[in-house]
């Protein structure tokens, strides 16, 4: 329900195994086999990073708030696992998402106005026509079954800010973790307590002084191994002594030992932070351009921007 | 769109299609035909296209009600579906020959959402939502009563109180639908009888989440949403003082008026709205106001500290009062006068025997300080629900006679097509038609 995770159609509906997923994608490109050999894309991270910096642009000049970004994110992350992208418009698809989730977020804007600056942003795959929108909108309403409550993890890493006596900078550092984890598939696999945990453990192993988010590729590894042995002294360590120090090491600590004594499924953070180092590792690789280009392409000569 | 699968040949079969009529659904079906955009060709761009229809699913029986959401029908399953559903269907935004997609209203985005994740006993169920040709369909389970009706039954042909035990179950039912949407956060902010369903069996239903939303985080003030909330007889003190803090106290009020309504059979503060002016400004709602004050005496800020921060503070001294002024509430002498009012004629269903508690209950919902006023958890604790007859999850247990069944009118119960007051029908065919058409 509204309040309760485990009640929430998200847990209930929206939250599935690797396995599951892949067989979802698999069917929708078995599906429509011509299309997928005709119009190549790009992996989904990638379009996922994509489609995040578009959203970003028109919400910023829509002034959205992040939470309402994020809705939308995984609104489409949710459309597309039920409906093959070659198939739609996504410039459409994203406007929708963020009309839609704006609405849900308490943040609502006009049709019209989401529409003209969808117009101004990609004015050569955008229609002006507000009812397209409007349509878009039934299109995605109905493969989301009107399950349009989501649980974002941003609660519960502000509720456990002061159990781990996080700094500003590594809350924030945590904040832009969950924020990344929208290009992912995390949130249709793990809980979103979970991801939240994943990216205190991250924040605090980062050390967000030292070690910024965009030199993480680089030392994946490093980073990895060091959020695993953390994550793999939570089972063994119980608390040793009162040391309440504040430097990082000691809250990796504390927070292992926090786990230790949870019901916390471990397992799930350590499968967490891999699959979140191995984004910021393929976003290396990320080639804005070419996943522009083979999104336009289909649009276009599809005539899916009419 | 749908209309490519059922094309214009198979049209007018029905034993009540006129020439004219005919003609208008041929005009109609290729002109929607025409607008499909399947049809376009321009290959791929296939509009959306509803996986369901709703007139495939459902057979309507007959049209409810009607209100500014949209229309209400009664129908039931053609696939074997058990039980009887009605249908809110959501009045497009432009209504006239054509519709168009125009976006959907916050308010129903918000009934989808929280329908669809909503489930408990004493909140009514969703069964499905069907997008359709331009429309919203929200399909729910049926209730055969709601608590206006009932109400209204009891003033006819005289008034006779509604059982004792009746009262309890429904109150204690309808305090435990509240008391999930509240630990789920969600304010329901329009209670009031006509919202709350009773089922054949005497369940009881919270309907209507039409102004219903979430209270958890509120990225706006829950005020610059929607300005005025809840139907003016059922609207708390803080709301008609310019509180811009919703919280659920606002819906306990709302339960305390639907008790005092359920005793006496009529609203217990019956105020004029006042209408908004033409700067769109909410003005002061004196006359609502007036009657609580009536009632309830005046509040004083030594009851409720907030008082004087409520924005319209300053109004209350303009309000006249009875002749003993800051005399406090006739509120006991209100209740007593009427659960003994029928007591006179010996009528063994008295509501005398609801008692000290049953006053106790309603001066707990009707207390003007929202903090201090129960909330549905602390009301269904109440001694009221534990002392005197067990309550019974069957409202109706032990009475004896049965209420009157809803109306259902057979005038218009075509749900895909003219739906709307006002618009023309296009005589599509539809064997859920009655033989006899009451107008046409």
């Amino acid at each position: 329900m509204a309040a309760n995770y485990w009640e929430s159609t998200q847990r209930r509906h929206w939250q599935f195994t690797r396995q599951q997923l892949e067989d979802l994608r698999k069917k929708l490109e078995d599906e429509d086999q011509n299309l997928v050999q005709m119009y190549p894309l790009p992996q989904v991270r990638h379009l996922s990073i994509y489609f995040n910096q578009q959203i970003a642009r028109l919400g910023k000049r829509l002034g959205v708030r992040q939470q309402a970004m994020a809705t939308a994110q995984l609104y489409i992350r949710r459309f597309y696992s039920k409906v093959e992208i070659r198939r739609t418009n996504p410039y459409l698809v994203i406007a929708t998402a963020v009309y839609l989730a704006c609405k849900m977020e308490e943040c609502p804007h006009h049709i019209r106005l989401v529409v003209s600056e969808g117009r101004t942003l990609w004015p050569d795959f955008f229609s002006s026509d507000t009812s397209k929108l409007g349509e878009c909108e039934f299109f995605l309403i109905s493969e989301m079954s009107s399950q349009m409550i989501v649980h974002h993890p941003y609660r519960s890493l502000t509720s456990l800010q002061g159990t781990f006596s996080l700094t500003q900078e590594e809350s924030a550092l945590a904040w832009s973790i969950i924020n990344d984890h929208y290009m992912t598939d995390l949130p249709l696999l793990f809980a979103p307590h979970i991801i939240a945990l994943m990216a205190i453990l991250l924040a605090l192993v980062l050390r967000p002084n030292t070690t910024g988010i965009q030199s993480a590729g680089g030392n994946a590894g490093t980073i990895a191994s060091a959020a695993q042995t953390a994550l793999s002294s939570a089972g063994q360590f119980k608390p040793t002594g009162e040391k309440q120090g504040a430097t990082p090491r000691t809250k990796v600590q504390k927070l292992a030992n926090w786990l230790a004594e949870s019901n916390i499924d471990i397992e799930a953070i350590v499968d967490c932070t891999q699959e979140i180092i191995s984004f910021y590792e393929v976003q290396e690789q990320y080639n804005e351009k070419l996943t522009r280009e083979q999104i336009n392409r289909f649009v276009k000569a599809r005539g899916l921007d009419k | 769109m749908s209309l490519t699968s059922n094309p214009p040949s198979s049209g007018g079969a029905g034993p009540s299609s006129a020439n004219a009529q005919r003609t208008q659904t041929l005009k109609r079906s290729v002109q929607q035909a025409f607008d499909d955009p399947a049809d376009r060709g321009l290959g791929p761009n296939v509009g959306y296209q509803s996986k369901v229809r709703v007139i495939d699913r459902y057979k309507v029986i007959g049209f409810i009600s009607s209100g500014t959401y949209g229309r209400v029908y009664k129908a039931c399953g053609r696939h074997g579906q058990t039980g009887e559903f009605a249908i809110k269907k959501f009045k497009p935004d432009k209504e006239g020959e054509q519709i168009q997609y125009t976006g959907i209203s916050q308010s129903a985005v918000r009934e989808m959402a929280l329908c669809s994740e909503l489930s408990h006993p004493s909140v009514i169920k969703l069964i499905e939502i069907i997008l359709e040709d331009k429309c919203i369909f929200m399909v729910f389970e049926y209730a055969e009563h709601d608590l206006l009706q009932i109400i209204h039954h009891h003033t006819q042909p005289t008034r006779h109180p509604i059982p004792p035990s009746t009262v309890k179950s429904i109150m204690f039912q309808l305090l435990n639908g509240c008391q999930y949407l509240h630990a789920n956060w969600v304010l329901h902010r329009d209670l009031k009888p006509a919202n709350i369903m009773v089922t054949s069996s005497g369940e009881v239903k919270i309907g209507d989440l039409g102004l219903a939303r979430l209270f958890n985080k509120p990225l706006h003030s829950l005020f610059s949403g929607d300005k005025v909330v809840v139907t003016i007889w059922y609207r708390a003190p803080e709301l008609l003082l310019g509180s811009r803090h919703y919280t659920p106290a606002i819906d306990m009020w709302a339960v305390g008026c639907i008790f005092a309504e359920l005793l006496s059979l009529r609203p217990i503060f019956k105020g004029e709205e006042a209408k908004m002016d033409s700067k769109k400004t909410v003005p002061f709602q004196r006359n609502q106001m007036q009657k609580i004050v009536e009632i309830m005496g005046l509040p004083t800020k030594e009851k409720w500290p907030h008082l004087v921060n409520m924005p319209e503070y300053s109004q209350l001294s303009t309000l006249s009062t009875s002749s003993h002024p800051k005399s406090g509430s006739n509120l006991e002498k209100w209740y007593y006068s009427t659960i003994n009012s029928h007591s006179a004629t010996s009528n063994p269903s008295s509501n005398a025997s609801l008692g000290a508690e049953g006053y106790k209950l309603l001066s707990g919902l009707l207390e003007y300080d929202p903090e201090r006023r129960l909330t549905a958890q602390q009301a269904l604790q109440h001694p009221f629900f534990s002392t005197g007859d067990k309550v019974s999850s069957n409202c109706f247990e032990g009475v004896k006679m049965e209420y009157p069944h809803r109306r259902v009118s057979q005038d218009d119960n075509d749900i895909r097509t003219s739906s709307l007051p006002g618009t023309k029908r296009s005589g599509l065919p539809d064997d859920s038609r009655p033989v006899k058409r009451l107008k046409e």
